[in-house]
């Protein structure tokens, strides 16, 4: 049977593909890009980094980081050892297969000349490597369903991943079960390898390969005698041995030869091998014609990507079109393994707030499609922008990521980005602004995402300022707030004294709105959209001095909290 | 004994100098403060947006404290407040905590109110206590002047934190006096860092900021000491960004020292361990300044105290001898 068009074909794919990903490595950003960085500046940006790396101290820790992050995968043992062994099965087990079992011809005969597939190590290593395989993906399905509970999600593409591998396995071992089985290719090796001194002989063979080679044969529907299976045997080591060790070493294929029964009653003895043949070979061209476009494609970016992180692509003054190079090139080598959100500190927010963005394995998902410019769903995008907003900045995912992707810087850059063109978003109003602020990055940016909440506010609530004329009481008003401290307020203004904001400003009424005496005497006359309103309470320190200076126990902070949350609400920012 | 060290987010990413201070300090006296990978943020960041929201993360903190059967220790006076107001509101609201409850139910996890949580400073006071630190001092200062500032939410509200006196309190200050520095009594020592303002209104944060900063200068502060890793964050790297003031010279910052590097050099820990290098604000010469100032400490204070101890011996058996009399 001619491969050449079924490979040629799947190279063919898997060009394309390999194409399509330099194509977003190099042509794709998370915006803003400046244009005036194309593809050519950005390669030739990427290219120069080869020379200076191989020509500084730099190569060194960028050849550590390829030994000890992408090969013995460190950074996945420190996130257990089962999860190691898991993918470390899968990885040795893939790898010498394909190297000493798919590439025989290449690489086995070259480096051992007695190489034959049915000789030993080789029989027994190709089911143990298959095992091996196995095993891995078996610890890996255990994993993804008992960290289920710990927000692991897992897509159709992280399954269909270990499927397809399973199969790859499954099938090889499947189709050397039915070899072991069928009688034509027990023939075939007869006629070419075997020469008899009579037909006894022949058939005591025959009743060996039955008996202990797994052969199924029409001549022996039952078990052969004890004395003719010793006589195949002496023949057997006449014949065979130099050249065919003992099936039982294939113990995997010899476990699974019944599996093929039924392709064998349906396709006879000699189709079922070809069924389990083409099956076999079909399925590891499609896995590399499939390697490029999924999460399999993390066998090419991860080490890439920690190796530029081993060189120092982590510094942050990279120029521009590599920053944008590296950025492209860790959101491709991302696995979804879904470490990041196991440990992520934000996962109780995603539980409240029901938003699968706020974990970070989802959020990098999406930021592919992102940055590929192919998400414009104002839904979605509002869910994104909460979802990159809600983060501690703890820095966790960064910190775990087995390929080592700069999460962080990611994701700062994709924040302000939606910020930008999305609608206000609530959580600026909240501490997870601190650590931003704190970074100083993209300050103006900051400003402007906030100016669009701060102006929900003014579109919503009437300032005091703006009151003319008495304000009308009609007492049927409920403040809807549970603390009926407020109710205590002699107004006596101690906490508006004692207010270190309040002190902050030469004129506090003009700047704050109202001061924090004013607004709990505002609930108290049932005028809690006036309370809302203050920017009194998104300039609150919430130091307590107020509340645990007030000689009635009125307790402002906690309410000015309250206040907060509904204004939000109030003002469409939060739903 | 052990605790489960509560850090939160900043601590481990931003501050880990402070950790690895304060687990050296008090190995000093046989505690093991246990990091607890499991934990999640306190809430704290998603407090103005919603209390549910809010309040969740704590209670799934306070469930794995409670697997794990150890007290809570928390260091960011932030987490520590959440974390008792979670523990505060489970215990008012079963209805809230029922629901908590379902939710952490899908990872095997449930809050039924028996964590504890505490302050490191209440720990160090009240576990290990004065004598015995003072007993394990190898050195203390000699003339160093600290602006102790607690931070609002280890403070206040009183009824939620319990700490100490949150109108005049003492703790932090004699923690700071074991040592031999000066804890002084400055304008800002209660009160507000700004941090809580910062990403949302930067200009008012800085104003408290620069105004904690120039009334401990004011004050003669060498060092700023906060107890509270926001606190810490202000101080040691907003300090920096602040814009220029005619207060001080550009680049000559207030030096910022957390409290287990300052009670660590006494305790014979070496500056590295206490990772004082990695605080922004001090530099070589700082730290240098500070070790010239470490002297052997002077027996004096321990024979006060045993001075100290007769003379309440002396009055306990005067009394003895009167409520004998009288009788």
């Amino acid at each position: 049977m001619d491969l050449t068009l079924p490979l040629t074909l799947s190279l063919i794919v898997f060009a394309v593909g390999l194409f399509y990903r330099l194509a977003a490595w190099f042509g794709q950003g998370l915006p803003p890009v400046d244009s005036s960085l194309t593809v050519g500046r950005r390669l030739l940006a990427a290219l120069r980094t080869i020379p200076a790396t191989l020509f500084s101290s730099r190569l060194l820790r960028a050849l550590r980081s390829l030994l000890v992050d992408a090969l013995l995968q460190k950074r996945i043992l420190d996130q257990g050892i089962s999860r190691w062994l898991a993918h470390t099965l899968i990885v040795v087990g893939f790898l010498c297969l394909l190297l000493f079992h798919a590439l025989d011809g290449q690489i086995t005969e070259s480096l051992f000349p007695d190489y034959q597939s049915t000789l030993n190590p080789y029989l027994f290593l190709r089911n143990l490597f298959g095992v091996l395989v196995l095993a891995g993906i078996g610890l890996a399905v255990v994993r993804r369903i008992r960290l289920r509970t710990r927000r692991l999600r897992s897509n159709s593409s992280d399954w269909a991943a270990l499927a397809f591998l399973a199969a790859i396995i499954l099938s090889g071992m499947v189709l050397e079960g039915s070899r072991i089985r069928s009688y034509s290719v027990y023939q075939e090796m007869v006629e070419e390898y075997a020469a008899f001194a009579n037909d006894e002989d022949e058939l005591a063979l025959e009743a060996f390969w039955v008996a202990e080679n797994g052969l199924s044969s029409a001549n022996f529907p039952q078990l052969p005698a004890a004395d003719q299976v010793t006589r195949g045997q002496e023949v057997n080591e006449g014949t065979c041995t130099e050249c065919h060790v003992s099936n039982r070493y294939a113990f995997a294929s010899m476990a699974l030869a019944g599996v093929a029964t039924p392709a064998r009653a349906i396709l006879g003895d000699s189709g079922a091998v070809n069924f389990f043949w083409y099956l076999h070979i079909l399925l590891c061209f499609a896995f590399l014609a499939w390697l490029p476009f999924a999460k399999m494609f993390h066998v090419i970016a991860a080490p890439l990507n920690l190796l530029i992180r081993g060189a120092g692509g982590e510094n942050p003054s990279l120029e521009p079109a590599n920053l944008l190079n590296r950025q492209m090139i860790g959101l491709s080598a991302c696995t979804h393994c879904g470490a990041c959100s196991v440990a992520c500190s934000s996962s109780m927010f995603f539980a409240s707030f029901q938003n699968e963005f706020i974990l970070p394995s989802e959020k990098v998902q999406y930021l592919q499609k992102f940055a590929a410019g192919k998400e414009k769903d104002p839904a979605v995008w509002k869910r994104m922008q909460q979802g990159l907003y809600v983060c501690t900045s703890c820095d966790r995912c960064t910190t775990i990521c087995p390929s080592g992707i700069n999460l962080r810087e990611i994701f700062v850059n994709s924040r302000y980005q939606l910020l930008a063109d999305g609608p206000p978003e609530s959580a600026l109003l909240s501490h997870f602004s601190f650590p931003l602020a704190l970074a100083q990055v993209r300050i103006g940016d900051h400003l402007q995402a906030l100016k669009k909440v701060t102006e929900l506010f003014r579109q919503r609530f009437q300032r005091l300022a703006d009151l003319s004329g008495p304000i009308q009481l009609d007492g049927a008003e409920s403040t809807g707030i549970a603390n009926h401290s407020y109710l205590g307020c002699y107004s006596c203004a101690r906490c508006s004294n004692i207010c270190p904001v309040v002190r902050s400003y030469e004129h506090p009424v003009e700047a704050l709105g109202m001061l924090p005496h004013q607004i709990i005497f505002s609930l108290g006359i049932g005028k809690t959209e006036l309370a809302m309103g203050a920017k009194m309470l998104w300039s609150c320190s919430t130091c307590y001095l107020c509340q645990e200076n007030c000689p009635n126990q009125v307790e402002l902070c906690d309410i000015f909290y309250t206040l907060k949350n509904s204004a939000l609400i109030e003002a469409g920012a939060q739903t | 004994m052990n605790y489960a060290l509560f850090l939160g987010c900043n601590i481990p990413i931003r501050i880990p100098q402070y950790a690895t201070a304060l687990t050296a300090v008090f190995r000093k006296f046989a505690i093991e403060l246990v990091e607890e990978a499991d934990f999640n943020c306190c809430g704290y960041p998603a407090r103005n947006i919603d209390e549910q929201a809010y309040l969740l993360p704590s209670v799934r903190n306070l469930a794995i404290a409670e697997r794990s059967g150890r007290d809570i220790v928390a260091v960011c006076n932030c987490c520590f407040a959440s974390l008792r107001k979670a523990a505060q509101v489970m215990a008012e609201r079963p209805e809230q905590l029922r629901a908590c409850n379902t939710v952490l139910a899908g990872e095997g996890l449930h809050y039924s109110g028996k964590a504890t949580i505490r302050h490191y400073l209440s720990l160090l006071y009240e576990e290990v206590g004065a004598e015995q630190i003072r007993k394990a001092l190898t050195m203390v200062y000699d003339d160093l002047q600290i602006a102790l500032l607690y931070g609002c939410h280890l403070l206040r509200p009183r009824r939620l934190t319990g700490f100490d006196d949150a109108f005049v309190p003492k703790i932090g200050d004699e923690l700071v006096q074991l040592t031999g520095a000066t804890s002084l009594d400055w304008g800002g020592r209660l009160e507000c860092c700004g941090a809580a303002l910062a990403g949302i209104n930067d200009p008012l944060a800085n104003t408290l900021l620069s105004e904690k900063i120039s009334m401990a200068r004011a004050a003669g502060a060498h060092y700023i000491t906060p107890i509270c890793a926001y606190c810490y964050l202000q101080l040691d790297t907003a300090q920096q960004k602040l814009p220029a003031s005619p207060d001080h010279a550009a680049n000559a910052f207030l030096p910022v020292l957390l409290y287990p590097q300052l009670l660590g050099l006494c305790l014979g820990i070496d500056t590295e361990s206490l990772g004082i290098a990695q605080n922004s604000t001090i530099n070589a010469d700082d730290l240098e300044a500070l070790r010239q100032r470490l002297i052997v400490p002077v027996q004096k204070p321990a024979r006060k105290a045993k001075m100290a101890d007769k003379t309440d011996k002396t009055n306990k058996i005067k009394k003895a001898r009167e409520t004998a009399a009288s009788a």
